[in-house]
């Protein structure tokens, strides 16, 4: 084997990704970690406060709640989004006929801007018109307020969502179950193995690398969950599905204050890095490699 | 599926008056092109299309380009420190980007890119360099040795073992990415909104935000826009499709 | 191999338009005159024509001055507008809501136009209500110009009160008159409620003035006083006990103002720029000043213009500032599309303005005028709105009682000011 190359390509390979988050993500992420600091309303010069913002932060009752939302979300967000987009995957891989066509109508939530998907959804929510209440009804069961009630308010975001990103999961385990080398699907089928057990025992196995990069990111992006919490409830009724980045938002947006936001993010990051980092120790349970 | 797109056409397509009515309705007898018009009379749509084509292939082409040096070294090449180096690239995606933007935009002032394409596209293209890098290396982690071992033996660098074995076989992936990469830049609207200090350096996103306004949003007019920004996303990824089935074929695994 | 030559003569052709493109914005911008720019909220979505309009009058003038107008939506101007001061390249002049100019004027972010006032022959103070010009001073200094303000009055459907055989509204009503007017026109059965007024910040805290209360006082945070707990109760009372106001789950997603033009509410505590959307109404309505309790009171949203305290050209700015704010062109396509009102004086086109119909009673506009209040400022205006707006809720949706949650609001602004 011939690696004695190995550091110069390495070098080759990574400058250009590393001189550009070098250039213009490094020292931004260093100056709000450092404005975490500091008391800064944008307007007037920054104030250095120490550890304030974090004292602030861990007495302040909405952190926690927000918190508390965002793991809510994350719970019943990230499995299903993952299980329901591996079965489309696998369906979506087989000789289907207008199998692209059907593709890209899983693709279409995906690219709707949320602001459409919204509305689209807080109609079907409608406690009194919406084709959901609706549907309940016909099941004999009376449907909640939804976004009006504080306990259905979070459910009714987690379904959106999860119906908004299908697509996007199934796309990526889409190009894995693609990459599949095709000689392990042929050794299973010389040894006689029925479909089945093709997809337990090679498909699947193979397939984990691809599942642990969409656990990866959707756990990441979900810590970051925001932008349908704002278009649907304003983190509404009565704070009920608040979430951490629109506290960030909030406080860096709309009132002035940076420093405290920097120090939320901060904090966030934290978690969001100590989750990572437990993942990937537990791939190895799971994971297939080489 | 298909509903919120049929959602956006038909809202985009109704009259002031109708825009409110309930139960809402996908075809009412009044359809218009109105929204559409008068988008066209307000905004400079050619120059805002423009600035948002120039800008999304180039961020696109950057990253498929950055993203798939980096995640071949990760995926293929032994160094040290790179599990941490990897980690460090990942630690990017988890700091919102709400408390990044301020510092960034002091940074493009600095540098006087301030209302520049270079200012709009690299700071785009880098937000999301560590997301295109993750998936790459999952895809060139698949590869098996074997196919590497022997082009080492016939005297193959990784310059390329990277161009002609492995870039080729992970297509699929870099279709994805790119489809991806595009919409995230075609999409991408709250950096373009504070580094774009002049309408015609404006993107489609950022031109229309305008139709938000402090009483009342044009709900028919943001519509038309996004049906006219979510056009070219569709097209992209149907004609990506072709590499879908292309590695569907290669890999063979049609039951 | 032929895929990567392909991918570098892409990425050349891209480099290329970039730089092109960017050329070609620096010839165009070459022209002689002080280029300024100026951001404005208000504009958008419905009144970007007429704000084009004023503006080429504006460029066609040959006064040296070339404006450049941003519209940027409301709900990222804010972010845009302090990044880009924070930056150290803020627009040369942008619009401002009270609220914030407040807070503005008091960081030094602004430029006085003290000196511009006495300089410029062509300004006239009295010109400008008195009570808008004065919104914009702040400790002594005029540090903004006021363009436009609204007043929120109460609209009625004609139909339903002829209907239902009630006299309208008029001045004198009380929330008690008019709580008595909306249970006999409540009317569950065809869907009709009496009343709806917003349960939220803007509407408590003039029903908190209107029964003599307030949010501060003298001696800083009143937030929980009696009077305030028993307007925000009576404010409950009328979707709880009385039943004459819908909650907004009961409207269907239907933003008020639909639903009453669709004749499902009688009567509706709603903004002045909403005649322009009132005007095809398929019932006859008018306007009344809004009802009082002890007190009349009613809210003003006031805009204004505010130099960057950072612009290279104060005085092409002032221009702008001068002109937008008080010249006869602007003053009369205002008038002409309801956008909101101007804030000068001039009987002959107030006049027009009040000839226009609907609503009969334009009149009302101004004489809500005469009980204009604005809301108390504090450096975290946002947040205590917030916080406000939060406890509301929380009253409306049966989590706490008035009192109680009014006293946890009053904690947490009081350790917002210290």
């Amino acid at each position: 084997m011939n690696y004695r190359n190995d550091r110069k390509w390495a070098v080759i390979f990574l400058t250009p990704a590393i001189l550009l988050l070098l250039a213009f993500m490094a020292g931004p992420v260093i100056a709000s970690f450092v404005l975490s600091l500091f008391e800064w309303d944008l307007l007037t010069p920054p104030n250095w406060v120490g550890i304030a913002n974090f004292v602030e932060l861990f007495r302040d009752a909405e952190f926690y709640r927000s918190l508390g939302n965002t793991l809510t979300f994350i719970i019943g967000y990230v499995p299903v989004v993952i299980a329901a987009g591996l079965v489309i995957a696998v369906m979506m891989n087989q000789a289907l006929p207008a199998r692209t066509l059907l593709r890209t109508a899983f693709f279409i939530p995906v690219v709707s801007s949320w602001v459409a998907v919204a509305l689209l959804w807080k109609w079907l929510f409608n406690p009194r018109y919406g084709l959901v209440n609706y549907a309940l009804s016909l099941l004999g069961v009376s449907g909640p307020a939804w976004l009006f009630d504080p306990n259905w308010a979070m459910p009714a975001i987690i379904i959106t969502s999860v119906w908004k990103d299908i697509g996007f999961v199934m796309m990526i385990l889409l190009s894995g179950l693609q990459e599949i080398p095709k000689n392990y699907h042929e050794a299973a089928a010389i040894d006689g193995a029925g479909p089945v057990r093709v997809f337990f025992s090679i498909t699947l196995p193979l397939l984990t690398s691809t599942i642990f990069f969409v656990l990866i990111i959707s756990l990441i992006n979900s810590f970051q969950v925001f932008d349908q919490v704002w278009v649907m409830t304003g983190g509404g009724p009565a704070g009920a599905t608040s979430v951490l980045v629109q506290q960030i938002y909030l406080n860096a947006a709309r009132y002035g204050q940076m420093g405290y936001a920097s120090a939320l993010s901060l904090v966030l990051f934290a978690i969001i890095l100590m989750v990572t980092v437990a993942q990937m120790r537990l791939q190895k349970r799971w994971v297939h490699s080489e | 599926m298909v509903i919120p797109l049929a959602w956006m056409i038909s809202t985009s397509l109704k009259p002031d008056a109708q825009l409110l009515v309930f139960p809402p309705r996908l075809v009412t007898s009044q359809m218009t092109l109105a929204a559409y018009t008068r988008l066209f009379e307000l905004f400079p749509m050619a120059r805002m299309f423009f600035n948002s084509v120039i800008v999304t292939i180039t961020a696109t082409i950057g990253q498929l380009v950055v993203c798939s040096m980096a995640a071949y070294a990760f995926a293929r090449i032994q160094f040290w420190g790179k599990t941490l180096l990897f980690l460090m690239f990942l630690g990017t995606l988890m700091v919102p980007l709400q408390v990044i933007l301020t510092p960034l935009f002091i940074e493009m002032r600095i540098l006087g890119w301030v209302n520049t394409y270079a200012g709009i596209i690299l700071p785009t293209m880098t937000i999301r360099v560590a997301f295109g890098v993750f998936l790459l290396r999952q895809a060139f982690a698949l590869i098996p040795r074997a196919l590497e071992e022997s082009a080492f033996m016939d005297g193959a660098s990784h310059g390329t073992i990277f161009a002609r074995i492995a870039l080729p076989l992970v297509r699929p992936a870099l279709a994805t990415l790119m489809v991806l990469a595009f919409m995230d830049a075609w999409n991408s609207f709250l950096w373009p909104l504070l580094v774009v200090r002049d309408t015609n350096m404006m993107t489609l996103p950022v031109g229309l935000s305008a139709l938000h306004g402090r009483y009342s949003t044009a709900w028919n007019m943001v519509m038309a826009g996004v049906v006219i920004s979510v056009v070219p996303i569709i097209i992209l990824f149907m004609s990506a499709q072709r590499y879908f089935v292309e590695g569907l074929a290669r890999a063979g695994i049609k039951e | 191999m032929r895929r990567v030559f392909a991918t570098m003569v892409l990425a050349f052709w891209a480099v290329a338009m970039v730089t092109a493109a960017g050329r070609t914005e620096e010839e165009t911008s070459s022209v002689n005159d002080t280029e300024i720019v100026y951001y404005t909220f208000s504009a958008s979505p419905n009144h970007l024509e007429e704000l084009n309009e004023i503006v080429a009058r504006f460029n066609e003038q040959e006064n040296g001055v070339t404006v450049r107008v941003e519209a940027v939506g409301w709900d990222n101007y804010f972010t845009r507008l302090e990044s880009q001061i924070a930056g150290g390249s803020p627009p040369d002049v942008f619009e401002l809501n009270y609220e914030n100019f407040v807070n503005y004027a008091s960081k030094d972010v602004l430029l006085s136009l003290d000196s511009y006032l006495v300089a410029d022959g062509t300004f006239d103070r009295n010109a400008y209500y008195e009570r808008a010009i004065d919104a914009f001073e702040y400790e002594g200094t005029q540090y903004g110009l006021p363009a436009t303000f609204s007043t929120s009055v109460l609209f009625y459907n004609k139909d339903l009160f002829d209907a239902a055989g009630l006299d309208y509204p008029d001045d004198s009503w009380t929330w008690e008159d008019a709580l008595a007017a909306a249970q006999e026109l409540t009317d569950r059965e065809n869907d009709v409620w009496g009343l709806y007024s917003p349960v939220q910040f803007w509407e408590f805290y003039k029903k908190a003035e209107q029964n003599g209360g307030g949010l501060m006082g003298a001696n800083g945070v009143t937030i929980d006083h009696a009077r305030n707990v028993e307007a925000l109760e009576f404010m409950v009372s009328l979707i709880d006990e009385y039943q004459v106001m819908p909650r907004e789950q009961d409207l269907a997603g239907v933003p008020n103002e639909q639903a009453f033009l669709d004749g499902e509410i009688a009567m509706l505590v709603s903004g002045i720029w909403m005649f322009e959307t009132f005007r095809d109404a398929d019932f006859a309505w008018d306007i009344a000043v809004e009802p009082g309790m002890r007190r009349k009171a009613t809210h003003y949203f006031a805009d204004g213009l505010a130099v960057s305290s950072e612009t290279d050209h104060p005085e092409a700015a002032w221009k702008w500032v001068n002109y937008f704010t008080s010249s006869p062109e602007m003053v009369r396509t205002r008038m002409e599309s309801n956008w909101g009102l101007p804030v000068v004086q001039d009987l002959d086109l107030v006049e027009a303005y009040l000839e226009q119909t609907p609503p009969d009673n334009r009149q009302a506009v101004y004489d809500s005028l005469e009980y204009a209040i604005v809301p108390p400022v504090i450096e975290r205006q946002n947040q205590m709105q917030d916080i406000i707006g939060q406890a509301i809720e929380n009253v409306l949706l049966g989590n706490s009682g008035a009192a109680s949650a009014l006293a946890d609001a009053d904690r947490q602004v009081r350790s917002l000011i210290e």
